[in-house]
């Protein structure tokens, strides 16, 4: 599934289950680092007031979209991943483009690509500090995520899988979806309640809905696909179920390790080629 | 506290166990109401039961949803459906959509995506759905809600492999093949359990020195021999063979540089599904110099031949010729062209064996080769009718200009061609439709695609006397199958190069078909 906007707004609670030791897997270095500065927190920090202080006249405030650049740490892939690639753009600009050369020092370059790559790497590829193993142990158990959560098939369906949690999302997204509200139901994954129109009464989540059918997966993992003629009451919850108390009903430790655990779920797949530097369809 | 919000108990939630989707009984019995494999039924024959669609209301045919793919180009694959509930790919991709609206279900998205496509689609089994990818894994997915499961790597991606066929899910077995031999790839089939994605059973295209068959090839060409296994078999399980077409012995073009007949490339193989022992094989090409990839879709028939009814294996090659075959033995029973545009061989011997005419072959300068290397037919699916026991085939009239040199094999998936072929200006391509009698192979009808100059679509036949056909003008096309007469077309306005199903949900039947970047389906005017 990818729904990326969805899919962390959810890590929920849950039900008492034994650990897996499969799904704890280190994180993966990031391809194409070469930045002789490294990825170094002070190398971050700077790089990132060097760029608030040169480019937010087209990008925005700490890489976030402006009225004349993209975002630069927004959930999409790159044209440009590796460290000598970003270095380029930002040296000579980027012909065709409303990108100009930048007129920075190569120090200060380098120090801006550490900041753009720290916006893009996903958890997995960051270091997160705690106790993986206490982690996965909350996971099935006290913080009952997988009450609603699967990984690797193990757990339950109401929410979104977070197998590949680790290797999709940053490790700041992870945090704010244990401890931030959500406004939103994020869609595919809202409560919701019909009656047919022979009388049956169904309760589930509308994987998807409009004015004319409503597909639900129902609460017994079924899927019930209807048109709206064949439903005589249609009520939706109003509120996520994806807790946002994480930072009371854990300690902050135990909420480390759930966020060390969580940033190794990646599945490991093909390694992207070394000289693999567009776009990916 | 109360830590959740429980409008509707959905603390209840998928607490109770879920009976399995689809069983192994349920891919025998093929209801007709479900599409459970790529080709339909175990037996290839791509014919449904299904007929309220029918020759008497099919002019009431209207568009019932359009679904476009994001990114997708030209759509191969094969949509499955069950229960109502459409499982369809395109390379790294699986999406479940509603059959009877469109409307999407869940997607899922391999990472990284590398490689390209195309991807042929996807098998059920249980709960989970399973599909493989350009970088040569097969993924299984819950099929409710698109939740990654576990995946295997089939081959490795670095070396060139890739895997475009849809799995072939058997008895708790998924079955996969490769590509591309191409490159000198050697393919094979492999048996994973459903389960765990174990690996249970691997059967190689390619004999290994000493192995029967390996004298079949010269000095160390077999390392290189390639013979893979790109597109979907069928299953008898009464016999509990698989069947599946073998693909080119590589390099494609120069056989100097791999003298022999090259088994088993160009065969139609028979496996046991348990072991992955080979029962039997029939080679159509030996010593194939034509890349004629023998792949094309078995279909299973039992039928009289000669006055006693027998187990029949049919395919129309790429090669030009129809093939009947005994299932159980692989006992070559009769064989004759399909398409005017043969040059290659005269005929075949009793066994089946070409008679080649000479020097109909690559050549430094360039030869006519009749088919061309697109071939006769291709990937896009034959269909019977037991209805009127004919057997219906995308056929594609042609030749090409064959040219050969003495390249040699690179590691890493490189093209491993020995050059190759154009297609030949003074006999322009032109694609049909022609309906075959079972057992002689005599033409009985055919419907000219006009305008129609590449292959692609493949064909549906169904209980309401209906041949469904696409071609490349975008045109999909429902013919008599008794006569061929064209009784209902539609413009997708896209190149059709997909096969087209049936299916049917809360009594509504409905004809679907990738065309281009989207997928159509179809049903009478007035019904949901």
């Amino acid at each position: 599934m990818r729904l990326r906007a969805t899919k962390t707004k959810w890590i929920a609670a849950a039900l008492l289950l034994a650990p897996i030791a499969a799904s704890a897997q280190p994180p993966k270095p990031a391809p194409g680092n070469t930045n002789p500065l490294g990825h170094s927190e002070q190398a971050i920090e700077q790089g990132r007031e060097i760029f608030n202080h040169n480019c937010t006249v087209c990008h925005g405030l700490n890489g976030a979209a402006g009225d004349r650049g993209p975002a630069l740490g927004a959930g999409r892939d790159y044209s440009r991943r590796k460290d000598q690639a970003i270095f380029d753009a930002i040296q000579s600009g980027i012909p065709g483009t409303n990108m100009p050369p930048s007129g920075l020092q190569p120090m200060d370059i380098w120090k801006v690509v550490a900041y753009i790559r720290s916006l893009r790497a996903t958890a997995s590829e960051a270091f997160v500090p705690g106790d993986v193993a206490q982690g996965e142990r909350i996971f099935w158990s006290k913080g009952r995520c997988s009450e609603c959560h699967m990984i690797r098939g193990r757990g339950r369906i109401v929410g979104p899988d977070l197998s590949n949690i680790g290797g999709e999302e940053p490790l700041s997204v992870l945090r704010d979806s244990l401890t931030k509200a959500k406004p939103q139901i994020p869609r595919g994954y809202r409560p919701v309640e019909v009656v047919t129109a022979d009388g049956r009464r169904l309760s589930g989540i509308a994987k998807n809905d409009n004015n004319f059918s409503l597909q639900l997966l129902d609460n017994q993992g079924r899927l019930e696909l209807f048109t709206r003629d064949e439903l005589r009451e249609v009520a939706y919850g109003k509120r996520s179920l994806m807790p946002s108390d994480f930072e009371t009903t854990l300690t902050p430790a135990e909420l480390q390790d759930l966020l060390a655990f969580l940033s190794r779920q990646a599945i490991q797949g093909s390694e992207r080629p070394e000289d693999s530097d567009e776009e990916q369809p | 506290m109360t830590r959740f919000v429980r409008p509707f108990g959905l603390l209840t939630l998928l607490l109770l166990p879920v009976v399995a989707q689809v069983t192994y009984q349920d891919l025998v019995r093929a209801d007709p109401n479900n599409w459970l494999t790529y080709s339909g039924p175990y037996n290839g024959q791509r014919h449904s039961l299904l007929k309220q669609i029918n020759k008497g209301n099919v002019k009431t045919l209207v568009t019932k949803w359009i679904y476009h793919v994001q990114r997708a180009d030209h759509l191969e694959s094969v949509p499955i459906v069950v229960d109502g509930v459409m499982y369809l790919t395109q390379p790294n991709e699986v999406y479940a959509l509603d059959g009877r609206t469109g409307r999407l279900i869940w997607r899922y998205r391999h990472q990284p995506p590398l490689g390209k496509g195309p991807n042929r689609g996807a098998a059920v089994y249980g709960n989970r759905v399973y599909f493989t990818t350009p970088d040569a894994w097969l993924v299984a997915l819950d099929a409710r809600t698109g939740n990654f499961l576990w995946q295997s790597k089939i081959a490795e991606f670095k070396d060139g492999f890739w895997s475009p066929a849809a799995p072939l899910v058997l008895k708790g077995k998924i079955i996969v093949g490769v590509a591309p031999g191409d490159y000198g790839m050697n393919g094979f089939l492999a048996a994973y359990d459903a389960s765990t994605g174990e690996r249970l059973w691997r059967w190689d295209a390619i004999p290994k020195p000493g192995e029967p068959g390996s004298a079949t090839w010269a000095g160390d060409s077999w390392k290189t021999g390639g013979g893979d296994t790109w597109l979907t078999g069928s299953y008898d399980p009464d016999l509990n063979l698989i069947y599946w077409g073998i693909g080119n012995p590589a390099p494609d073009f120069n056989g100097d540089l791999r003298k022999g007949d090259n088994l088993y490339t160009e065969c139609m193989v028979a496996l046991d599904a348990d072991t992955g022992k080979m029962k039997w094989h029939f080679q159509f090409t030996p010593h194939d110099t034509a890349d004629w990839d023998a792949v094309e879709i078995p279909v299973l028939v039992d039928a009289p031949f000669h006055g006693q009814t027998r187990k029949l294996l049919v395919q129309a090659n790429r090669n030009g010729f129809y093939y009947v075959l005994d299932r159980t033995n692989g006992k070559f029973l009769h064989g004759t062209p399909f398409v005017q545009s043969v040059n290659w061989a005269k005929g075949l011997t009793p066994e089946g064996r070409p008679i080649l005419v000479p020097g109909v072959e690559p050549s430094l300068k360039g030869t006519k080769i009749c088919p061309s290397t697109s071939g006769a037919t291709n990937w896009m699916s034959p269909a019977y009718d037991p209805d009127t026991s004919l057997y219906y085939v995308a056929a594609l009239e042609g030749c090409g200009i064959n040219t050969k040199s003495y390249e040699k094999f690179r590691p890493g998936g490189f093209s491993f061609d020995a050059t190759g072929y154009i297609e030949s200006p003074e006999e322009p391509r032109q694609s049909y439709v022609r309906a075959l009698d079972l057992t002689s192979g005599k033409l009985v009808w055919e419907f000219q695609q006009i305008g129609s100059t590449e292959y692609g679509a493949g064909l549906l036949s169904t209980a309401g006397g209906l041949i469904f056909a696409g071609c490349d003008q975008g045109i999909f096309t429902a013919l008599d199958a008794r006569t061929g007469q064209p009784l209902w077309h539609f413009n997708t306005g896209q190149a059709i190069t997909a096969s087209p199903i049936t299916y049917s949900f809360k009594g509504r039947q409905y004809v679907a078909v990738e065309a281009g970047s989207d997928v159509v389906s179809f049903g009478l005017f007035g019904e949901n």
